[in-house]
């Protein structure tokens, strides 16, 4: 029995040693940023395995302005706090939206974007005619008006069956805010959402517009139409922004100078339109020309 | 993204193709269902043997194991081992003071989840493969002077193989279609491809029609592979 | 602990909930799934139908369960003729879905046991019944029947228990049963050990009570039968 002990404590160390994983090798003044290639269209997966969406175009833009040499690796986003902790990516670039929680373990830089979340569904459903469509709505707001908003929405929402992707922030406010009233159904993949969503297995869904924009311009989109609020604020987040190890003062700075002047020179409205379908830069950055 | 594309297109291996990575897809279902397979059957020998051994807390354990992991579903299984090793591996690395490591690869979790199940079933073989050999002719090895490793690589092995290749060839056949399972953690073996494309490109019929044409190859191969091997071990049992 | 002790009961309830989703599967899926093997079978004894019984059986037992469900549920739910067909308000449905495939994948399983249990048969009985001058049918009813029951249940019983398990992939296209309400609770709560083990106990308990009443019943046949 002792014999068997000394085998397996050695053994566990293995285990948790071969977790921590060799350090990869990467040319010194390299900068290597983590995404998904998973969301797009913000980042994926292109099926020969390349990257292709709004980041992994964005991001090198960006790096050559800071004149330094920038490598995207894909990862899960399970990891990937984890993995900019322990120093194996120096930022993560994956449509983070700015939200109090993580705000806690990670290091903002300011926005490059702006999306809102709102709801699709099929053109004439009786979802399509919801009230306050695209009036913007702050889940972060107080006082009477938005909470008759959210009654509204509550209303309106009664009883029909909304599909969203599961761990998301969409399906947290749903669960939350707007409570059971909903018939909620979860999905893995954005992909099989979308399947059920055009075969009309669920009433609608409620997802970030930079998703849904792009998918009403495809062929089986069209059938979608955009209804109801634009949401903002919550746990969906005030804009996405690239998220640096919390010391990392210097490097974020930097980062945010470029994204300021590819705010001013239009870059991120030509990228937004490009793949979002809509200029996504925040407010205040816009109008500049 | 891409609209109305021919079949041929999308299963091909243009910049559009799902072909090349539906195969790569394969070849990871057969490496999961591979590596959970030698798993179970190291993992599965040991459960056999502790079961023979007159220590009956081990042989207990070792028994409840078994009805443990046959009686709950393995796709609960594979949820607990992707979920919960971090945590797990966290409070490991905690107890020696290590900081907490990084979340072991999908790969891992996955192949550890299919094998812990495998093991199971492939103790039952093995339980069974053990008692097939006639006492009498261990003895008389045993009389005869040969070492334990000639008594089984002469005696025991090649009459516990033909009893315990069929059933182990049905448990090969359950870990290939099994491996599909570990596709919620997003590992990009064949059924999680096939649903990836399926979804990215609306036109689920097409890759899932795909995919299992793909699995119905690995295991008509299999079976075909099997049959031979069975024949060869029924050879060598000699005239049973 | 308190704490604990809330989530604890509050996933328990909503364990319990789903429970209802879990049995009406399995009973369905069993009930669909023998009859199906029983068709099978029988075809499989006719010339003109054995290739498409070979065929069926071929694939079902070839493909994994999972990827079955997906095309079932995503797959005929993309095809036109579906959505605008006469099944479309049964098709629509997850639960439904999620029965059609259990039922044609375990039907394939359960041919193959109804099949070797028939070819093990002892020849010599079917021998006497024929010299005995019985009809087809008696012949079916009194002597095939009875041992066919016998030889098969061991086996049938070992694919019931495996079908009660693949009622869990019913989760994986939003059928909300044990394992799904299991997922659910892990995704929003990050603990893992403690929703697994409620989830697990289910369905151990499930397959126990299976197990047991499947033993009882060999018993009782065993005691029937010729030494």
């Amino acid at each position: 029995m002792g014999g068997a002990m000394k085998r397996l404590v050695p053994a566990l160390l293995l285990l948790v040693a071969a977790c921590h994983g060799a350090a990869p090798v990467r040319d010194p003044g390299e900068l290597v940023i983590g995404t998904e290639g998973a969301y797009p269209p913000w980042n994926f997966t292109r099926p020969d395995g390349t990257l292709a969406g709004f980041e992994p175009e964005y991001l090198p833009i960006l790096c050559a302005r800071l004149h330094r040499h920038c490598r995207l690796v894909a990862m899960d986003w399970d990891g990937m706090i984890g993995a900019l902790q322990t120093g194996k990516i120096d930022l993560i670039a994956d449509a983070v939206q700015i939200t109090p929680e993580r705000a806690q373990v990670l290091a903002f830089g300011r926005p490059y974007a702006l999306t809102t979340g709102v709801i699709a569904t099929l053109r004439g459903s009786s979802l399509a005619a919801l009230g306050d469509g695209g009036v913007r709505m702050d889940l972060d707001a107080r006082g009477a008006v938005p909470d008759a908003m959210t009654a509204r929405l509550r209303r309106g929402l009664a009883g029909k069956v909304i599909g969203v992707q599961l761990s998301g922030a969409f399906d947290s406010y749903l669960t939350g805010a707007i409570g059971p009233g909903v018939a909620i159904r979860y999905y893995r993949t954005m992909g099989e959402r979308d399947l059920d969503l055009l075969n009309g297995r669920i009433d609608g869904t409620l997802e970030d517009e930079s998703y849904i924009r792009p998918l009403l311009a495809t062929r089986d989109g069209a059938a979608l139409t955009m209804a109801g609020p634009r949401l903002i604020g919550g746990a969906i987040g005030r804009g996405e922004a690239l998220a640096f190890r919390p010391g990392d003062t210097a490097l974020r700075a930097a980062f945010d100078r470029a994204i300021d002047a590819t705010l001013a020179d239009g870059t991120v409205r030509r990228l937004g339109l490009k793949w979002f379908h809509m200029d996504a830069s925040p407010p205040g950055a816009r109008g500049g020309r | 993204m891409d609209d109305n594309l021919p079949i041929i297109t999308l299963l091909g291996f243009g910049p559009q193709g799902w072909g090349l990575a539906l195969l790569a897809g394969a070849g990871l279902t057969v490496a999961v269902a591979l590596a959970a397979m030698v798993l179970g059957m190291v993992l599965g020998a040991a459960l056999a043997t502790v079961q023979g051994l007159r220590v009956p807390v081990l042989a207990r354990a070792a028994a409840i194991y078994g009805v443990v992991l046959r009686g709950v579903p393995e796709l609960l299984v594979v949820l607990l081992l992707y979920f919960g090793t971090p945590g797990l591996l966290a409070a490991l690395a905690g107890l020696f003071g290590l900081p907490p490591p990084e979340s072991p690869p999908a790969f891992l979790t996955g192949c550890v989840a299919i094998g812990l199940v495998s093991a199971a079933y492939q103790a039952e073989v093995f339980r069974g493969g053990l008692l097939a050999v006639p006492r009498g002719q261990i003895e008389a090895a045993m009389a005869a002077g040969m070492t334990p490793w000639t008594r089984f690589r002469r005696v025991i092995a090649p009459q516990v193989l033909h009893h315990v290749l069929p059933p182990l060839g049905n448990i090969w056949q359950f870990n290939l279609k099994d491996s599909a399972l570990v596709s919620i953690t997003g590992l990009a073996e064949l059924m999680r491809v096939s649903l990836v494309a399926a979804g990215s490109t609306r036109r689920p019929f097409v890759f899932f029609v795909a995919a299992m044409a793909l699995y119905l190859l690995l295991t008509t191969a299999s079976s075909a592979l099997l049959h031979r091997a069975e024949t060869r071990s029924r050879r060598w049992a000699g005239g049973q | 602990m308190n704490d604990e002790i809330a989530f604890l009961a509050a996933t328990a309830l909503a364990i319990a909930r789903a429970l209802p989703v879990t049995l009406l599967l399995a009973l369905a899926g069993a009930l669909g799934a023998s009859l199906l093997a029983a068709l099978l079978v029988a075809a499989h004894q006719t010339r003109a139908l054995r290739p498409l019984a070979r065929a069926w059986i071929f694939v079902f037992r070839g493909t994994p369960l999972l990827l079955q469900m997906a095309m079932v549920y995503y797959g005929l739910g993309a095809l036109d003729a579906v959505r605008h067909g006469p099944l479309w308000p049964l098709l629509r449905e997850p639960l439904v879905c999620a029965w059609l495939a259990l039922a044609c994948c375990c039907s394939a399983y359960i041919a193959e046991v109804l099949r070797a249990a028939l070819a093990a048969v002892p020849r010599g009985q079917i021998e006497a019944a024929l010299a005995c001058g019985m009809n087809r049918r008696t012949r079916l009813i009194r002597v095939i029947v009875p041992q066919l029951v016998r030889l098969a249940l061991p086996a049938y019983g070992n694919e019931l228990v495996m079908l009660v398990k693949s009622t869990s992939l019913a989760s994986t296209i939003t059928v909300v049963d044990v394992t799904g309400v299991a997922q659910l609770v892990i995704a929003h709560s990050y603990r893992t050990i403690e929703v697994f083990c409620l989830a697990a106990a289910v369905y151990l308990a499930l397959t126990a009570a299976l197990t047991a009443a499947l033993r009882l019943i060999e018993r009782r046949l065993a005691q029937g039968a010729l030494p």
